[in-house]
C-alpha cells in the first residue's frame, strides 16, 4: 500500500511550517503564498487545519491535462512534469479539491507530489498535525470543519 | 476474428477513446484511425503561438506512439461517407473500411462572420493547426491586429497575440465581451482590466465588410468608425463537423445525439467530443460542450465501452478558464442560469468578483475573476468546481456565504465534499498515467 499524507486539524496550532517547508521543497523559496499545503483558520482564529492534495483515485489534474504533463510518481503522488507543462491551467480547474496551483513565475502548474516520498511538510510539523502513513486516503478534516464552524455560524446568525 | 474498432477523427476525444481502449481489452482488438491531421492537441496551441512551446509539443499521438498501440492510421485522410447497415466508413480516396464498431469524433471548425471579405487575403481563423501556423507567419512587431469576436477562443490566445508586440483591438457583437463564459458585471472589469493594459475594446459592434485598402484592411460597421489592420482574425465560433453524416440516418441536433454509454441512435456507433451532443451533468439535458475536458471524459467512456465494458457517462460540465494580462476569470456550470438565486461580491478596487448560482441549498453555477497573484493563493478555482460537481448541500452556510461569498473554503471543508468526491471516478476505477498504457499481445 502506498503512503498518504493524513491529516490530524485538531493537533493543528496553526504556527506555518509546514507551508514554509512545502514552499522551500516545491519552490527554492520560503514563500508560503506558494505553499501547495494550506493552512486555514476555523471558528474565528481559535482553530486550523493544513489542507492538501488527497492523490485522489481519478486524478483529474492528470486526466485533464492535454499533454500528458502529469503522471504518477514513484510515491505513487500525482506529479506535474515542469518540461511537458504549457501553463494552461486546465488541471487547476479540473481538479475539484482546488490543490493544483499556478506558479505566475514560472507559467506552470504545481501541486502536492509527496515530496518524492519524504514530504518536508510532515517533518516540518512540530505537533505530528501531519503524518505520512500507509492508508488510504480519506477526508480527513469534514467532521472537525463541520464541528468548529457550526459554533461561528450560530454566532452570526444570532 | 478480432474485434474491429474504427475511430474517425484524431483529436483529444479520439486518443483518449484509442488509449483506453487499450487499457481496457481483455482480447486484442483491431483499431483503424481515419485523421485529417496528425494528431495534436487544440488547448495548447496558444503556448505555440506565444512561442513558449516548439511545434512538435502539440502533438499528442506520433507515428511511433500510434505504432506502439498497435493503430492502424490513416492520417491526411477524411471520412466521407458511413453506411450504418452495412458498417462500411468511404474515406475521400475510395477506401473502404469495416467496423464492428466507430467512434465519430471529427471535432469542429472555425466559423466566419457572414460577410464580403471574410475570406480575405489576412483574415485568419485560429482554430486548426494550420490555421495557428498562418497566423504566426502574419504576425510581426508594430503590427496592427484586430480581432473579432470577444468570445472564449479569442479570449485564449489574447495573451499570446500581444506577446508579438502588436497593437490588438477586439470588437464583439454582443453588448458585453465573453458573453457565453461571465456575466455583465464580470465583463466590466475585464474590460477595464485590458483597457487599462493597452487594449482597445468596441463592444456592441457589427462588423459589415473587410475590404483591401492600400495594403491594409478595412472594417466596417453597421455603426460608428471603421477600423484599419494589418491583420484581422475571426474568432466568431465553431460549428460541429457533422456534414458528412447526411443522409447516414445518424441523429444529429445540434451535434450528434448520443445516450448515458455515448452510443448514437445507431447502437454500433459511438461521438464523443466537440461533436457529441450529450448530457449536461447539471440540467440533464442534451447540449454540446466543445471544451478539452469534455472530449476526454467522452473519449474516455467510449474507449471503455468499445472495449466491452459496461460504463455510464454521469454528464459533462461546463468549465472554462483564461488569462488576460494576469487577469484570471472563471466560469462553472450553470453560470448563466437566469432563473436561478445568485450571490455575488464584488471587489472593484482589486479587482476581484465572484458569483454564486444555487438551486436550493446546492451550487449549480460559479464565476470567480481576480488577479493571477490573487486567484494562485488561494484554493478556491477548485474548489468551485468541486461544490459543482459534487452537488453537496450547503445549507448551513447559505447565509454565511451570502454575507461574504470570498469565504468558501470553511463551506467546502464543513460539507465534507472531499468525503463525497474521493470515490468518485469516471471509469469506475483509479485512472492509469499517461504513458503506462500497456498494449495487449
Amino acid at each position: 500500500m502506498t503512503k498518504v499524507l493524513v491529516l490530524h486539524p485538531e493537533r493543528c496550532t496553526g504556527c506555518l511550517r509546514c507551508e514554509l517547508a512545502c514552499s522551500y521543497m516545491q519552490t527554492g523559496t520560503y514563500h508560503p503564498a506558494k505553499s501547495v499545503i494550506k493552512v486555514s483558520p476555523f471558528e474565528g482564529h481559535t482553530s486550523y487545519a493544513p489542507y492538501t492534495c488527497t492523490q485522489c483515485a481519478e486524478g483529474w489534474c492528470m486526466t485533464a491535462c492535454p499533454v500528458g504533463a502529469i503522471t504518477i510518481n514513484v510515491a505513487g503522488a500525482k506529479d506535474v512534469i515542469d518540461d511537458r507543462c504549457v501553463g494552461c491551467k486546465l488541471c487547476t480547474i479540473a481538479c475539484p479539491y482546488g490543490t493544483v496551483f499556478y506558479d505566475t513565475d514560472t507559467r506552470k502548474a504545481y501541486k502536492c507530489n509527496l515530496c518524492g516520498g519524504d514530504p518536508a511538510c510532515a517533518h516540518a510539523c512540530p505537533t505530528a498535525a501531519i503524518t505520512y502513513e500507509e492508508r488510504a486516503t480519506e477526508d480527513w478534516l469534514g467532521d472537525f470543519a463541520r464541528e468548529r464552524t457550526a459554533h461561528a455560524l450560530a454566532l452570526e446568525a444570532a | 476474428m478480432p474485434r474491429r474498432h474504427l475511430i474517425v477523427g484524431g483529436g483529444t476525444a479520439a486518443v483518449n477513446a484509442i488509449r483506453t481502449i487499450r487499457e481496457e481489452e481483455t482480447e486484442k482488438s483491431e483499431i483503424t484511425l481515419v485523421t485529417a491531421e496528425r494528431p495534436y492537441s487544440r488547448m495548447v496551441l496558444p503556448y505555440y503561438l506565444d512561442r513558449s512551446i516548439a511545434e512538435g509539443h502539440v502533438f499528442t499521438a506520433t507515428a511511433p506512439g500510434l505504432a506502439q498501440w498497435d493503430v492502424k492510421a490513416h492520417v491526411g485522410r477524411r471520412a466521407s461517407r458511413l453506411d450504418v447497415k452495412a458498417n462500411v466508413c468511404t474515406l475521400d480516396d475510395g477506401t473502404t473500411i469495416e467496423y464492428d464498431d466507430c467512434l465519430v469524433a471529427t471535432g469542429s471548425s472555425a466559423v466566419r462572420a457572414p460577410v464580403p471579405g471574410a475570406d480575405g487575403r489576412n483574415v485568419h481563423s485560429f482554430w486548426t493547426l494550420d490555421e495557428a501556423r498562418g497566423l504566426i507567419a502574419s504576425l510581426s512587431p508594430g503590427a496592427q491586429v484586430v480581432m473579432v469576436g470577444a468570445g472564449f477562443i479569442s479570449f485564449t490566445i489574447l495573451n499570446s497575440i500581444l506577446s508579438h508586440g502588436v497593437a490588438l483591438t477586439v470588437v464583439e457583437l454582443a453588448p458585453h465581451i465573453l458573453p457565453r463564459m461571465i456575466d455583465a458585471t464580470a465583463a466590466g472589469l475585464v474590460e477595464k482590466w485590458l483597457t487599462d493594459h493597452g487594449v482597445t475594446i468596441r463592444t456592441d459592434a457589427r462588423l459589415t465588410a473587410i475590404e483591401d485598402a492600400k495594403g491594409k484592411k478595412r472594417l466596417r460597421f453597421a455603426r460608428g468608425a471603421d477600423l484599419t489592420a494589418d491583420v484581422v482574425i475571426m474568432a466568431t465560433g465553431i460549428k460541429a463537423n457533422v456534414e458528412w453524416l447526411q443522409g447516414s440516418g445518424i441523429t444529429v441536433k445540434q451535434g450528434i445525439v448520443v445516450d448515458d454509454h455515448l452510443r448514437s441512435s445507431v447502437p454500433n456507433v459511438y461521438a464523443a467530443g466537440d461533436v457529441a451532443e450529450g448530457r449536461d451533468l447539471i440540467s440533464g439535458n442534451g447540449a454540446v460542450h466543445a471544451i478539452e475536458t469534455t472530449a476526454q471524459e467522452h473519449g474516455r467512456v467510449v474507449g471503455a465501452n468499445m472495449a466491452g465494458r459496461d460504463v455510464r457517462y454521469r454528464g459533462s460540465l461546463i468549465i472554462n478558464i483564461v488569462e488576460v494580462c494576469h487577469l484570471d476569470v472563471a466560469s462553472f456550470g450553470a453560470w448563466d442560469d437566469t432563473k436561478a438565486a445568485a450571490i455575488t461580491g464584488l471587489r472593484p478596487e482589486r479587482p476581484a468578483y465572484r458569483k454564486l448560482l444555487w438551486s436550493g441549498d446546492r451550487l449549480t453555477g460559479a464565476i470567480i475573476l481576480g488577479p493571477s497573484s490573487d486567484i494562485w493563493t488561494t484554493n478556491d478555482v477548485g474548489m468551485l468546481k468541486g461544490l459543482v460537481q459534487s452537488g453537496v448541500s450547503l445549507a448551513p452556510f447559505r447565509a454565511h456565504l451570502e454575507r461574504n461569498p470570498f469565504d468558501i473554503k470553511p463551506a467546502y471543508v464543513a460539507a465534507k465534499t472531499t468525503a463525497v468526491l474521493l470515490p468518485e471516478t469516471v471509469l469506475g476505477r483509479p485512472s492509469k498515467a499517461p504513458g503506462e498504457t500497456p498494449v495487449a499481445v
